[in-house]
């Protein structure tokens, strides 16, 4: 990490950079320090419109958020914009998050996927970002995912996990999800950018989502 | 459809990839199944958490933070 960085940036906190303590650990959230309220609770502080659990899931999450938002626009003031924009709707919104429904992580990862991709479209940057992926798929291809050892596999950490269970795909595989996901592409809109077969996108990104899944599942049973 | 073939198009339908034609027939099989149905499409929206967790976290500005809270607490306190 640069030197240049903000010194309360690099510790990590606030900037949402990982730490030993605030790593992303394989059940879907951070590993907490001992104390430290729930995802579940912080939810419920907001819904009581608590600040400060607002203040405390932004300080958990701002990184990964981030992070997924730059993945859709490239550019980092617009992301930044979005990102606030989604703790906002989360502040919003809080009452309608249901905890039965599923975690408060993945309910805050569907927000900001949406608002990405809802931002992409509207500022008309669909086709500036498109080039600078394709640039950036060039230049360090599978740069969705890094490649991981065993040592860093027992680690524990959700996102090598998640490298290692991505990074098993087929390329081709690969490359569709990233269209879908991250650049909220149909499948005929993958067919045409790829020139493959509508039959061939839908098969692709059965097989890829479905290994995907079910290296989750092994993962959960094994942490 | 069979539940196999709804627990594929649950995966296309959380990530948004579902094309319209697929959508009515999904939305058809997921009455049939009802709750079964809509408990296997919230274990899919783990796909989303997973998608998001395979990303290095990136760094925000500082002022963000700073900027949002104003926002939140002026809001509270209207």
């Amino acid at each position: 990490m640069s030197s240049a960085v903000d010194p309360k940036l690099e510790a990590g906190a606030s900037a949402g950079v990982e730490t030993e303590r605030n790593r992303p650990s394989f059940n879907g959230t951070v590993e907490l320090e001992p104390g430290a309220p729930s995802d579940a609770e912080l939810m419920l502080g907001i819904q009581a419109e608590e600040p400060e659990a607002l203040s405390q899931l932004y300080d958990r999450y701002n990184g990964i958020l981030k992070a997924l938002i730059l993945r859709v626009i490239h550019n980092d003031t617009e992301a930044d914009d979005l990102l606030q924009e989604v703790f906002m709707e989360i502040w919003n919104q809080a009452k309608n998050f249901s905890a039965k429904k599923g975690k408060p992580l993945g309910w805050m990862v569907t927000l900001a996927r949406r608002r990405a991709i809802d931002g992409l479209r509207k500022k008309q940057a669909y086709l500036r970002a498109e080039a600078r992926l394709q640039t950036e798929t060039e230049q360090q291809p599978g740069a969705w995912v890094e490649n991981v050892t065993e040592k860093e596999i027992r680690s524990g950490d959700a996102r090598l996990l998640m490298g290692k269970v991505i990074k098993s795909l087929p390329e081709a595989q690969q490359e569709a999800i990233e269209l879908a996901f991250f650049q909220g592409m149909s499948q005929r809109e993958i067919a045409a950018n790829t020139n493959t077969p509508l039959g061939t996108v839908k098969t692709r990104l059965e097989l890829g989502l479905k290994k995907i899944y079910d290296g989750l599942k092994e993962l959960r049973d094994e942490f | 459809m069979s539940f196999e073939e709804f627990q594929n198009q649950s995966r296309l339908y959380v990530i948004g990839a579902l094309e319209p034609d697929e959508l009515t027939e999904f939305e058809a099989a997921r009455k049939e199944f009802g709750t079964k149905a809509e408990d296997f499409i919230t274990e899919c929206y783990a796909l989303h958490e997973a998608f998001a967790l395979s990303l290095r976290p990136a760094k925000s500005s500082a002022a963000l933070k700073d900027r949002l809270m104003s926002m939140v607490r002026e809001k509270r306190a209207k």
